[in-house]
């Protein structure tokens, strides 16, 4: 059995429906993600889950768990995180981490063993006696982490919890959260980083509420039936209006000086692209077909999707 | 249980290390006590007045000076017209003015009466009533004291002239200091100021962001808010034993009842008043707007509704019902009580009950309202 399972979960504020009949199955052991543009109903979503919020519609069972009749019980299988997480800024890393052993009945036995592993595991062993207030952004992101770990949950629901903070931290964060997956904690985390969406197992993309999409990420990938040019011309502006204007282009973006260019068919458009460039008398430094990543995916899902009024399930 | 004390604790330590934080939390109470004492109950003295003396008598002139002789009155201006005084009065120079008419002494020496017009600064009523009731005892002793002389010249006792003699006796305070009844009045009303910091921290936790955190977390919703409650109330029961303390050392007031009913009596209050601050935490989205309705809640109630500076037996009916349900209403009552009559248990009960009454019905609904979800 799923252990997160939703059927058509439906929250509504007012008029505007958040969570939009969302059918989402995620298994144990999965590092699920969860991407979409702002205001796509992602943290309406993880709210939800955690049982924060009512349901409107539909159900959701979490770890077993009715969510509309058992939401208390839910909460000692679970380790959210909010996207806004703050921490008792005025209390050390070891008294936050302390309160919430308490809160979630860590048998006093195990808490020097967890606090300790936890301290370890998020790098913040050294700065323990330190309050939170004067951790760096990155730092209080592990500390929230390791404070929603140490009643060992089996699923945690994250915020983008990287939102805001640094590569490397990002990258050490993610780190973490791989150890966790390999562990075998159920994993659901929002993010803005399509890098990191690359990471995950399964990607969900929502839109306007509801799932769109929901695959590994190569398959996403594999799906949107699209190729990248990569092209480095001497002159990137007169370039980039040469090939907009071609056929089979669906968007041109800017790295740099060098053009990402989405295509429908990576081979062909490749020549075409290299022979209008040629014939507008643009010199090209170099010319090479890339696979898409999970950037131009997204962006193009979400073109795809704000064009077509009837929201297609690709 | 050990939930109540993970967030007793935790709040503690955060009043703890924020020394700002710390000191208006542990002290806010007794130092608004010591500001209202003081700026309410400094007596009245050295009232600047001005005076027109039409008559320019011998009786006049000593008139005038016995009226200005102690601290009470001083002598600002004596003037020749009338428009100097309006000026003097306009500019606020003066708070009263004393005009003499020209038949002063004759009159008074013919027993017709002797008319004298006070006129004061309406803009300054206290000072200017001061003024008045000032010149009209020191009056009537001057005419007793001036017809007298005259008539016993003449052979005929004085004693016939003896004025009425009223003595105001007031119970419980036989000194009247204003002090003596005001600042156990005052203390109920500033032993509210913890319910607004525990209104305050609750707010600020959802302000934060760490309120969401805690409702993802197993915790009940009674631990939270009692384990938030207890800090305040301890924080309460210091400034509980500070402020008579200082009432004592500093205005010489006596606490005639028993000091051990006040201390457990002013705990059911800090109860009471608490979880009104609980509830206004549980309602208001923001610090601001928590600050704003403990305010209108807790801090002007306490001056206007408790019968501290106004009377409550003046107001509408449905006033004297709204004020039934403040903490503060009940809690004057019993303030006054133990310090001045020295009344026990058994004659405040009925105000204890009102209490409970009121700490179980705002606990019940602050529960009932603080639901774990966000919206």
């Amino acid at each position: 059995m799923a252990i997160i399972e939703t059927h058509a979960l439906t929250r509504t504020f007012k008029k505007t429906r958040a969570v939009d009949s969302l059918d989402l199955k995620v298994e144990r052991g999965e590092l699920f993600g969860l991407i979409g543009p702002d205001g796509a109903g992602k943290t309406t979503t993880l709210r939800l889950l955690a049982g924060l919020l009512d349901i409107t519609e539909g159900e959701a069972t979490v770890a077993g768990y009715d969510l509309k009749t058992r939401a208390e019980a839910i909460k000692k299988h679970i380790g959210y995180m909010a996207q806004q997480f703050s921490l008792y800024a005025e209390l050390t890393v070891l008294e936050n981490l302390h309160f919430f052993a308490e809160i979630y009945d860590v048998p006093p036995a195990e808490l020097a063993g967890r606090t300790e592993r936890l301290l370890a595991f998020a790098g913040l062993t050294e700065f323990k006696h330190r309050r939170a207030a004067h951790l760096s952004g990155g730092m209080q992101k592990k500390l929230a982490l390791a404070c929603t770990l140490i009643h060992e949950p089996e699923i945690l629901l994250l915020d983008e919890p990287t939102t805001g903070v640094d590569p490397v931290s990002r990258r050490e964060f993610w780190n973490i959260l791989t150890d966790l997956h390999l562990q075998g904690t159920t994993i659901i985390v929002s993010t803005p980083y399509m890098d990191e969406a690359d990471r995950c197992s399964r990607v969900g993309l929502m839109y306007a509420g509801k799932l769109v999409a929901c695959d590994s990420p190569r398959a996403l990938r594999e799906r949107l039936n699209a190729d990248v040019v990569e092209v480095h011309p001497a002159d990137w502006r007169a370039a980039r209006r040469v090939i907009a204007a071609l056929d089979g282009v669906r968007q041109v973006q800017t790295y740099g000086e060098a053009l990402h260019v989405l295509v429908d068919h990576g081979e062909r458009r490749l020549r075409e692209i290299t022979r209008a460039l040629k014939k507008a008398s643009i010199t090209v430094h170099s010319i090479r077909l890339a696979p898409p990543r999970m950037e131009e995916t997204f962006i193009a899902m979400i073109q795809a999707l704000t064009s077509s009024p009837d929201h297609p399930t690709t | 249980m050990k939930h109540i004390l993970a967030v007793t604790r935790k709040e503690f330590l955060h009043i703890l290390r924020d020394r700002s934080t710390l000191f208006l939390v542990l002290f806010t109470p007794t130092l608004l006590l010591l500001f209202f004492a003081y700026s309410l109950t400094v007596d009245i003295q050295h009232v600047e007045i001005a005076v027109l003396d039409y008559d320019r008598s011998a009786a006049s002139r000593a008139f005038v000076q016995q009226i200005t002789a102690g601290d009470d009155l001083d002598l600002y201006a004596q003037v020749t017209s009338f428009e100097e005084l309006d000026r003097l009065l306009l500019e606020g120079k003066i708070k009263a003015a004393l005009i003499i008419a020209p038949d002063f002494s004759e009159s008074l020496m013919t027993l017709r009466g002797t008319p004298l017009q006070v006129l004061i600064d309406g803009t300054e009523p206290e000072s200017g009533s001061f003024a008045v009731d000032h010149i009209a005892r020191r009056a009537e002793a001057f005419v007793t004291e001036t017809l007298g002389a005259q008539l016993e010249a003449r052979g005929l006792s004085a004693a016939s002239l003896e004025p009425l003699d009223i003595r105001v006796r007031a119970w419980f305070n036989p000194s009247l200091k204003p002090r003596n009844d005001l600042v156990p009045g005052l203390i109920s009303m500033v032993l509210g100021m913890p319910a607004l910091s525990v209104a305050l921290a609750i707010a600020h936790e959802r302000e934060h962001g760490t309120l969401e955190q805690l409702m993802a977390t197993p915790i009940g919703r009674a631990e939270l808010l009692i384990g938030k409650i207890i800090p305040y109330l301890l924080v309460g029961l210091f400034n509980v034993v500070l402020m008579p303390a200082l009432a004592i050392a500093l205005f010489h007031i006596s606490l005639n009842g028993s000091f051990l009913l006040f201390f457990a009596l002013s705990a059911v209050f800090l109860f009471a008043i608490l979880s009104m601050g609980v509830l206004i935490g549980v309602f208001m989205r923001t610090q601001a707007a928590a600050l704003a309705l403990s305010f209108l809640l807790i801090f002007y109630p306490g001056f206007f509704l408790t019968g501290i500076f106004f009377p409550l037996a003046s107001m509408p009916e449905v006033v004297r019902l709204e004020a039934m349900f403040l903490p503060g209403t009940p809690y004057a009552t019993i303030t006054r009580g133990i310090f001045l009559p020295a009344v026990g248990i058994d004659v405040l009960w009925p105000y204890v009950v009102m209490l409970l009454f009121q700490a179980v019905v705002f606990t019940a609904v602050a529960a009932l309202f603080f639901r774990k979800k966000l919206a």
